[in-house]
């Protein structure tokens, strides 16, 4: 009941006032603390009523309808669907939200240390992507992507997938943090993306055509990241080398 | 029954947007000050001044409320900085070693024992940046660039210069650090006060910060008795380290 007058109290203060009262945005990711958990990104009347309008996206899409049915089906006025100012939008980041925050739940590696974290990462995207498959929201991805791209949702949508390419990395236990750090992780931001849209048009049996596709993309990054390496790995080479020469001619260098 | 107003009459003064009631007003300028205010303080103050709570020796209970976003942002802030600070150490004295050694082989011993143990701290910080999922300074190759040149030159201008070098570094990183501790030891005054627990992880970061701190003034102390003072553009050339170091410290914060 106390969510009931809480969510009321929100509707009813004036809509500039909107972005303060409603934080559900995520705070961006600072120091990670294992004493505790996060807080859940939604609240709990927001929770219920996205997760209920997602249950009908199969059948209407990412819009407002949905959205409106899932008010109506958790047992809130239609009009509750003003509380997400974004419209469909909102239904995307929550589907993205969401399955980025369940990813350690979906995928667990044992311990002994066998897989490579290039095989973990393979792992930990084919499980993403099949996510999108179980939750029936992959025949509308399309939709959404078109909602992603839209100007006013740009900033968001790459958010969302900067954390999904640092929640991936991190699960499957890189721990570097040089220069590599960004470059990681905007190449595995470029391959998600890749893999994500490929998906959406892909018609073969339990989406083999995507698993080969991401392979594709995979060895790709790990070819230039090689080439890359070796090139500046040379190019300190002969720096040193120069430097050593000049040494040993004597040059107090 | 529509009637149309003439759209010479609807004129706005001001753009809607900005129309914000009084309320919406503070809320917002709430959140920009909060953002605004300067996070990492240095202190110049000696480390004899501290506080020792007792606690900070002992194992402690896990802590029941979690870390305000406040203290969240610090941390990330703090251990960014601290990192990308044990980095150019490191390359400074990779940078410096090969010339001191060669002219001057009685300073190996005093060189590999500091490089060792920058070693050591930067082996550190980078277990917790990777730990706790904060990210690395963007700087990163622009400072292992700068750091290497400024080994590498000071060693060209000689041992003094080379001192004078490492005094600087030190003293600016040595400021640096007591600030952390200091605000760190804040903190857990104020959960003293306050009957909260500190938990393990924040007392461990304390002493953790604490020892290296310690070793970077011992640092200071040696480069000051091996003819720091003696170098040639001292204030000229500790004035301008000092400046790029406070310099590299801001920028490492934000980026």
């Amino acid at each position: 009941m106390a969510s009931l007058t809480t969510l009321r109290n929100s509707l009813r203060a004036p809509v500039s006032l909107h972005p303060f009262l409603l934080q559900n945005s995520t705070p961006r990711a600072l120091y990670h603390s294992y004493e505790h958990d996060l807080p859940p990104p939604y609240r709990n009347p927001e929770a219920a009523i996205l997760s209920s309008a997602l249950a009908h996206v199969p059948n209407h899409g990412f819009t407002t309808i949905a959205l409106t049915l899932g008010a109506r089906e958790t047992g809130y006025l239609d009009i509750s669907s003003n509380l997400f100012p974004k419209g469909a939008f909102e239904l995307v980041k929550y589907h993205l939200v969401t399955q980025r925050l369940g990813l350690k739940n979906r995928l667990q590696f044992p311990d002994e240390g066998r897989l490579g974290v290039g095989r973990k990462v393979r792992s930990l995207i084919l499980s993403r992507l099949q996510a999108n498959v179980e939750t029936g929201v992959v025949g509308r991805w399309q939709e959404a992507l078109a909602l992603m791209s839209l100007a006013e949702n740009i900033p968001a949508s790459l958010r969302e997938l900067s954390a999904l390419s640092d929640e991936i990395w991190f699960l499957a236990g890189d721990v570097s943090v040089d220069s590599s750090w960004y470059t990681k992780r905007a190449s595995l931001a470029a391959v998600y993306a890749a893999a994500e849209v490929y998906q959406t048009t892909d018609t073969s049996t339990g989406f083999r055509d995507t698993e080969a596709f991401l392979d594709r993309r995979l060895e790709e990054v790990r070819t230039i990241g090689g080439a890359v390496g070796g090139t500046v790995e040379w190019a300190g080479f002969q720096a040193g080398a120069v430097v050593n020469l000049m040494r040993s001619k004597g040059l107090r260098i | 029954m529509a009637f149309v107003l003439p759209r010479a009459a609807v004129v706005p003064s001001l753009p809607l947007k900005a129309r914000l009631t009084p309320l919406a007003f503070q809320l917002q300028a709430r959140s920009r000050n909060v953002s605004a205010r300067r996070t990492i303080i240095s202190s110049a103050a000696s480390p004899a001044t501290e506080p020792e709570p007792e606690r900070l020796h002992k194992p402690q209970p896990s802590r029941r409320k979690p870390l305000s976003a406040e203290q969240k942002k610090y941390l990330d802030k703090a251990l960014r900085v601290n990192q990308a600070g044990e980095l150019a150490a490191t390359l400074i004295y990779t940078a410096q070693m090969p010339p001191i050694n060669k002219a001057y082989p009685h300073l190996r011993p005093l060189m590999k024992h500091m490089y060792d143990q920058e070693a050591g701290h930067f082996k550190k910080f980078n277990e917790l940046l990777a730990k706790h999922r904060i990210r690395p300074t963007a700087m990163y190759p622009l400072w292992q660039a700068a750091a290497t040149f400024l080994g590498w030159s000071t060693a060209a201008m000689g041992r003094e210069a080379a001192m004078a070098c490492t005094e600087a570094v030190e003293t600016e990183i040595g400021e640096h650090y007591n600030g952390q501790v200091r605000e760190l030891l804040t903190w857990m005054t104020d959960m003293e006060n306050r009957g909260e627990e500190v938990g393990e992880e924040l007392r461990l970061l304390i002493e953790d910060i604490r020892r290296i701190r310690d070793e970077e003034l011992e640092h200071l102390d040696h480069a000051v008795q091996n003819d720091a003072k003696e170098a040639n553009p001292y204030e000229l050339l500790t004035g301008v380290i000092r400046t790029g170091c406070r310099g590299a410290i801001w920028v490492s914060e934000k980026v």
